[in-house]
């Protein structure tokens, strides 16, 4: 060889390996395997003078070989030729109408096969040639790598963010959905995003009571509800509210070489999916129970300022006579009660009652009382006759375990005379010269039975100086912290000691001696009291 | 709320096309996309909007079409713009780095601005 020649050489190498650096570069950036392909045919041509360069993919042993550069459609017939082992495999031709035919092993235990034709000026292949093409079959293994390497990640990016989707998925879905008050809408989204989180083809939410098919939702819209059912690729779960369970089922997991295995990571989701829609039915039980527990608090108040009208905010005065009264429910409805009348001849009717329980139903029961009162003595009447119309009015309007005890007193002004009826109440005191006297003569409380044992009624004299003090048991048996009760002997004592001039500082001072007894204990029961005293 | 079952529908405007689509962005969706988007790209079309206003839901093999696209736009100095997006989809393509190469608009014409 002489230098001419060695130079030419040196120059041809040295332009080979800066097509080699620049192919690496061109073919590390390939998006897709067909692009990858033919710009190496297109970097081998330009080397070789070679027009004639086919390529071949084979994914592993298994597989077939795959055309990836076909410039001459003969070149198939080749393909018995190409070797697929360890090891580089490159055959030489002289008379052929390919000179080469190559098959090269990858790392990831692909191949690629190689199918040369003749050189343009048809020379043969030289040395420095077969030194070429080694050269660039290790451009093509090394791109190669890079390539996938390049895609492997890409793959990973790909994957961990998906992995986030899923989780910022996940916790955005249990939001959305526990801020949705329509079961329908909920289940809907959470099915939506469990298909989609997981990459299935579609899937179905049975609601199932009793073993029985109560409602079903689908997604997509065209999904066929038997494939799914039925399908060998899916994944369910299920979860139970109120006796009725709801049965997630995806099927048929995507993938862009068709479908897939769910993996174990579909299943956590798919659970995921299913307890938030649990928590969020839940959720939208107690808001739905939320409402009415609002609703009826509503109209318990009604109730409440209904009955606090029946309760007189101001008595009457009675010329010659002091009366002061209180009442203090313990619930926001309360079943004592309370009241002074003027009536029609001039005198004046009081009443205390007192509703066995306490709530809306004793509410209910003093309405009814204070309504039937007020009805019979519009007009003339007796006591005892007004007591058994009461008795069978409540005794009809109420259940068994309800009934009243009143005590119902006329009050003569001029006279000081008062027919009084106690109806099974608590005897009513009375201070007749400096002594206690307790009134008790009437019957039984109102509603308690429908016979009535005939009412009685009597009479007292109310003298200047004497006083009488009607009251209902939440007095008597208000409780300290100790269980210990205000007592009917307190109440006595405080009755016939305590004289002040106004009625109204009586019944303060006596809120005032039950507080001192109680001290913080929480009110168990109505606080009602009428206080009257005839001044002259 | 359900979505029915995926299609689409193609605009040609002056210099690009807006495919509209309709449904589950899935295997089959991001297929039918991709196919569109190709077809027209073969004829030169390197600006694409997608308007997404009657797809709420999108799987990760949809997602990937949606990248080849972009991918291939990026080689040719087209562009890809969103437009309608729901926000829960609007969230995902953001975790997924779509954005980084592809616009988002809030409207058709606010996309056709873009281009």
């Amino acid at each position: 060889m002489n230098i001419v020649e060695y130079n030419n050489i040196i120059d041809k190498l040295s332009v080979h390996v800066k097509s080699f650096q620049e192919g690496f570069s061109l073919l590390s950036k390939s998006s897709t395997l067909k692009e990858f392909g033919t710009d190496f045919c297109r970097i081998l041509r330009g080397n070789f003078f070679i027009s004639d360069v086919n390529l071949f993919f084979k994914g592993n042993d298994t597989t077939e070989w795959k055309s990836v550069v076909v410039h001459n459609e003969k070149c198939y017939e080749c393909l018995p030729y190409l070797k697929p082992s360890p090891e580089v495999h490159i055959e030489y031709f002289s008379e052929n109408e390919f000179s080469i035919i190559a098959t090269l092993p990858s790392t990831d235990g692909s191949f690629w096969g190689l199918v040369i034709g003749r050189k343009i000026d048809k020379s043969e292949i030289t040395e420095i040639d077969k030194i070429t093409l080694q050269m660039f079959l290790q451009l093509l293994d090394n791109a190669y790598q890079s390539f996938t390497n390049q895609k492997k990640e890409k793959q990973l990016i790909f994957s961990l963010n998906h992995r986030v989707v899923q989780l910022n998925s996940l916790i955005d879905t249990g939001i959305e959905i526990s801020k949705l008050h329509k079961t329908a809408s909920l289940l809907e989204l959470s099915l939506e995003r469990a298909v989609a989180l997981t990459n299935a083809s579609s899937g179905v939410l049975q609601i199932i009571s009793e073993n029985i098919i109560v409602s079903e939702i689908g997604f997509p819209g065209n999904f066929d509800r038997e494939k799914v059912l039925s399908s060998k690729n899916k994944i369910d779960t299920s979860v139970e509210f109120q006796n009725i369970k709801y049965l997630f089922t995806l099927s048929e997991k995507e993938s862009r070489n068709g479908i897939i295995a769910f993996d174990q990571t579909d299943e956590i989701l798919l659970q995921a999916f299913a307890r938030q829609v649990l928590a969020a039915l839940e959720n939208e039980h107690l808001h739905s129970e939320a409402i009415d527990k609002e609703r009826m608090h509503q109209e318990i108040e009604m109730a409440a300022t209904i009955q606090r009208k029946i309760i007189p905010q101001h008595l009457p005065e009675i010329e010659g006579y002091d009366l002061a009264g209180i009442n203090i429910p313990s619930l926001e409805i309360g079943g004592d009660y309370y009241d002074v009348t003027k009536l029609k001849d001039g005198r004046y009717l009081l009443i205390i009652a007192d509703v066995s329980g306490k709530g809306v139903a004793s509410g209910l029961l003093v309405n009814t009382l204070n309504a039937s009162l007020n009805a019979y003595v519009e007009n003339d009447f007796m006591l005892t006759e007004v007591a058994d119309r009461l008795n069978k009015i409540i005794y009809k309007a109420s259940t068994p375990e309800k009934y009243i005890t009143g005590f119902i007193a006329i009050l003569d002004p001029l006279t000081g005379t008062i027919e009084y009826l106690n109806a099974g109440h608590n005897p009513i005191f009375y201070a007749n010269n400096g002594k206690l006297k307790k009134l008790d003569k009437g019957g039984l409380a109102f509603g308690m039975l429908d016979f009535a044992f005939p009412y009685e009624s009597a009479r007292i004299q109310l003298y200047p100086g004497e006083k009488i003090l009607f009251y209902t048991d939440g007095i008597t048996e208000a409780m300290d912290s100790e269980d210990e009760e205000y007592s009917d002997q307190r109440l006595e004592s405080f009755f016939l000691s305590e004289n002040p001039a106004k009625a109204k500082s009586f019944i303060e001072n006596l809120m005032a001696d039950i507080k001192t007894h109680t001290k913080n204990t929480p009110q168990s029961d109505d606080i009602t009291a009428l206080y009257l005293s005839r001044n002259r | 709320m359900m979505s029915s079952e995926f299609n689409l529908v193609t605009e040609a405007k002056d210099n690009c096309i807006v495919i509209n689509t309709t449904g589950y962005i899935n295997n089959i969706g991001g297929q039918k996309i991709v196919d569109e988007f190709y077809k027209h790209n073969s004829n030169g079309i390197n600006n694409v909007v997608l308007n997404l206003a009657n797809s709420n839901v999108v799987n990760s093999i949809g997602i990937s079409f949606l990248i080849e696209i972009i991918e291939k736009l990026n080689q040719s100095s087209g562009k890809l713009i969103f437009t309608n997006l729901d926000p829960s989809i609007e969230k995902t393509f953001t975790i997924m780095g779509l954005f980084q190469f592809a616009k988002k608009a809030d409207n058709l014409e606010e996309a056709l601005k873009y281009l």
